[in-house]
C-alpha cells in the first residue's frame, strides 16, 4: 500500500474531499477473528452460532505531506441507531519488534492502534501489547472525521509523520506493516469480537 | 478461590419491603451521573418478576460448568425511575393538565409488580426478596470479562470492577444470571455492588444491613464459627443460596419465609403452608424442606422455653452480633478521616434529595 506524498492532507482530512479520488485505493481482505482465540470462555460460548466480522473488505488510501499523514478507509455496514455498542475502525501499526498482528502484540513488540468509533469524536490513540491487553496510548495528535452514506463509512484518521517512543514509527520514504479492524455496533461488535486483515499490509511512505 | 469470604444472610421472614436499604445504598453509592437508573441493592415481591424484570430467564451462570449465553439487561429491563411534571402541574398555569410519567409514555418502574404476589384469595400469598451482587465464589462475571476488569479480593472475596480497565462491553452482564450488573452509560463503564468495601476495610458493615429497621442482614465471613454467617449457613443450614443452579456459588444466602396455613373451601386451616414449598424450592433449592422443618422445630422449641440458639440469632437479639466482625459505628471510623475544612458545606445543604454529581466530585465525597 502507497502513501502518496501530496501538497498539504489539510483539505483531505474531509473523507468528502474530491481530492481522494486521486489517491491510489487498495482493496484490503477482513475475515472473523477466529472464535478458538477469544480470550474468555463466555465469548466462546456465546458467538459459536452466531456470525461475526462479516465485513469482507475494506478499500483504504493514504497520503501524507512531509509532516502529517492521513488514511481514508471505505466500507459497507453502517449500523442503525440506537443500538448499545458504536461502529468502529481501529489502524494498527507496528511500534518495535516484530508483532503478531492476531495477537494484539507482545509486552516487547507492542502495536499502536489509532480508533475511530462512531459515537465519538476524534480518533483515539491505543497501545496493545497482547489480546485483551490494551490501554491508553501515548498522547498523540491524532484525529479522524467521518461520513455514513448510502450505508457505507467513508473514514479519514491522520496523525503526524514520525515516532518515538511508543508512537509507531511513520516516516517518509520508509516501509513499514499497516493493519486493520473493523467492528459492526448494530451486531454487537466489541473487544475481539469483529473484523480484521488478518496480517500485516506493507505501507510503503514516498519520500 | 480467595483466602477468606465474605457473606450476607437475609431472614425472609423480616423483611418488610420498606427499601431503607435500597435507599441506603443509592444515597451512598449510586449518586454520580449515569447511575441514575442503578440500585445495587433491591427489593422485591415474590412471586414476581423481579429487578430487572424478568431476570430468571435472561441466561448467563454456568451449566454442567460451561459458562451459559446469557441477555443483557438495558435500562429499561431494570426500570427507569420516572420523571414527572411536577413543575406544570404545580406551578404551570394550566388548569387542565394533569400529573404524568415520563410524558405519559413510562416504561415499568424498578418495583413494577410490588406487592401483586401470587395466589387466589384467601390464599393470596407474597414475601420480599432483597438482592445485592452475589460476590461468587465462581464469578460468572469475572470469568467472561476479556479485559480482566473484574477481580475478586483475596482478603474477603468481594468482586470488584476495575473502571479504569472496563472498556463497556458488557459481557459480564451477560454472563451475571442474577443480571446485577448495570451500565454507566455516560461513563462507558460497567457498575455494580461493591459490599461498600471502603467500610468493610475499617470493620464497618454493609449500609445495607445496618440500616435495615427489620434487623434482615447478616454480614460476616462464611468460616468464622463464632460468626453469624457460619451458624446460620452450615451449622444450622437455614440459610440456602438463590438459584444455586446456576452453578457460581453465590455468597449471600436466604432464610426461607415461613408462612401461615393455607385455608381450604370451607375456610379451615389445611397442613400446607400458604406460600407453596415447591415455590420456595424453586429459588433456595431442595434445601428449603430441611430449612423449614428445622425453623419449626426451633420455634417450638422457644416457645416452650427451652432455648434455642438459632431462634435467638435469627431474633437478633444483640444487634451488633449481626455484623460479625464489622461492628464499629461509621461515626467513629469517620472521625478518624474528618472532612477537610474547605469542603465543608453548612448544615442546612448536606440534608437534600439525592443529587448526582461528576465523577470527581462523588470521588470527593460528593463535595464540589
Amino acid at each position: 500500500m502507497k502513501t502518496r506524498r501530496v501538497g498539504d492532507v489539510a483539505p483531505l482530512l474531509d473523507p468528502t474531499d474530491p481530492g481522494w479520488s486521486a489517491a491510489p485505493v487498495e482493496r484490503i481482505g477482513m475475515m472473523p477473528t477466529p472464535l478458538a482465540m477469544q480470550p474468555t470462555e463466555y465469548i466462546r460460548n456465546s458467538w459459536k452460532d452466531r456470525a461475526y466480522g462479516a465485513t469482507a473488505a475494506i478499500e483504504v488510501a493514504a497520503v501524507h505531506d512531509g509532516s502529517r499523514w492521513a488514511l481514508r478507509a471505505v466500507w459497507n455496514g453502517v449500523s442503525p441507531a440506537g443500538k448499545d455498542f458504536p461502529d468502529a475502525l481501529a489502524i494498527a501499526l507496528p511500534v518495535r519488534g516484530e508483532p503478531v498482528l492476531v495477537l494484539m502484540g507482545a509486552p516487547d513488540a507492542p502495536i499502536h492502534f489509532l480508533r475511530w468509533q462512531a459515537n465519538k469524536p476524534g480518533a483515539k490513540s491505543q497501545l496493545a501489547t497482547g489480546i485483551g491487553r490494551s490501554a491508553p496510548g501515548p498522547a498523540l495528535d491524532c484525529s479522524a472525521r467521518a461520513h455514513a452514506e448510502g450505508g457505507r463509512w467513508q473514514v479519514v484518521v491522520s496523525r503526524p509523520l514520525g515516532g518515538a517512543g511508543d508512537v509507531a514509527p511513520l516516516l517518509a520514504g520508509a516501509t513499514t506493516g499497516i493493519g486493520f479492524a473493523v467492528w459492526v455496533g448494530g451486531n454487537d461488535e466489541r473487544g475481539g469480537i469483529k473484523a480484521f486483515s488478518i496480517d500485516w499490509a506493507e505501507l510503503v511512505l514516498d519520500t | 478461590m480467595s483466602k477468606r469470604q465474605v457473606a450476607m444472610v437475609m431472614d425472609l421472614n423480616k423483611c418488610i419491603g420498606c427499601q431503607t436499604c435500597t435507599v441506603a445504598c443509592k444515597t451512598l453509592w449510586t449518586r454520580r451521573e449515569g447511575m441514575e437508573h442503578m440500585l445495587w441493592n433491591t427489593v422485591n415481591t415474590q412471586p414476581g418478576t423481579g429487578t430487572p424484570h424478568g431476570f430468571e430467564s435472561m441466561g448467563g451462570g454456568f451449566y454442567d460448568g460451561l459458562a451459559q449465553p446469557g441477555r443483557r439487561p438495558g435500562v429499561e429491563d431494570f426500570g427507569k425511575a420516572w420523571d414527572f411534571n411536577h413543575q406544570d402541574v404545580f406551578f404551570g398555569g394550566k388548569g387542565d393538565i394533569s400529573l404524568a410519567a415520563d410524558g405519559g409514555k413510562h416504561g415499568k418502574g424498578p418495583n413494577w409488580d410490588e406487592d401483586q404476589g401470587g395466589g387466589e384469595f384467601p390464599n393470596s400469598h407474597y414475601f420480599y426478596l432483597p438482592r445485592i451482587c452475589n460476590h461468587c465464589t465462581h464469578p460468572a462475571c469475572l470469568e467472561a470479562c476479556p479485559r480482566k476488569a473484574i477481580t475478586k479480593r483475596d482478603e474477603d472475596g468481594i468482586v470488584l470492577i476495575d473502571e479504569d480497565r472496563c472498556r463497556g462491553y458488557r459481557f459480564c452482564q451477560e454472563a451475571c444470571p442474577y443480571k446485577k450488573i448495570y451500565y454507566n452509560e455516560l461513563e462507558g463503564v460497567s457498575q455494580k455492588c461493591i459490599f461498600c468495601f471502603p467500610r468493610i476495610d475499617e470493620g464497618v458493615t454493609t449500609a445495607c444491613s445496618r440500616q435495615c429497621p427489620g434487623r434482615v442482614r447478616f454480614v460476616g465471613y462464611l468460616d468464622d464459627p463464632e460468626g453469624p454467617i457460619w451458624k446460620l449457613v452450615t451449622k444450622h443450614k437455614v440459610a440456602l443460596p438463590l438459584h444455586a443452579e446456576y452453578g457460581t456459588q453465590p455468597n449471600v444466602f436466604y432464610v426461607p419465609p415461613l408462612s401461615p396455613p393455607k385455608i381450604d373451601a370451607e375456610g379451615n386451616p389445611t397442613d400446607e403452608p400458604r406460600i407453596p414449598t415447591e415455590y420456595l424450592v424453586s429459588l433456595f433449592g431442595d434445601g428449603v424442606h430441611a430449612a423449614l422443618a428445622t425453623l419449626e422445630r426451633e420455634r417450638a422449641r422457644n416457645k416452650r422455653g427451652e432455648g434455642s440458639e438459632l431462634m435467638d440469632l435469627l431474633i437478633s437479639r444483640k444487634w451488633l452480633d449481626m455484623f460479625g466482625p464489622f461492628q464499629k459505628h461509621p461515626r467513629e471510623v469517620a472521625q478518624n478521616r474528618p472532612i477537610p475544612q474547605n469542603q465543608q458545606k453548612p448544615r442546612g445543604k448536606q440534608v437534600s434529595t439525592i443529587q448526582f454529581h461528576t465523577k470527581e466530585e462523588f470521588k470527593k465525597g460528593g463535595r464540589s
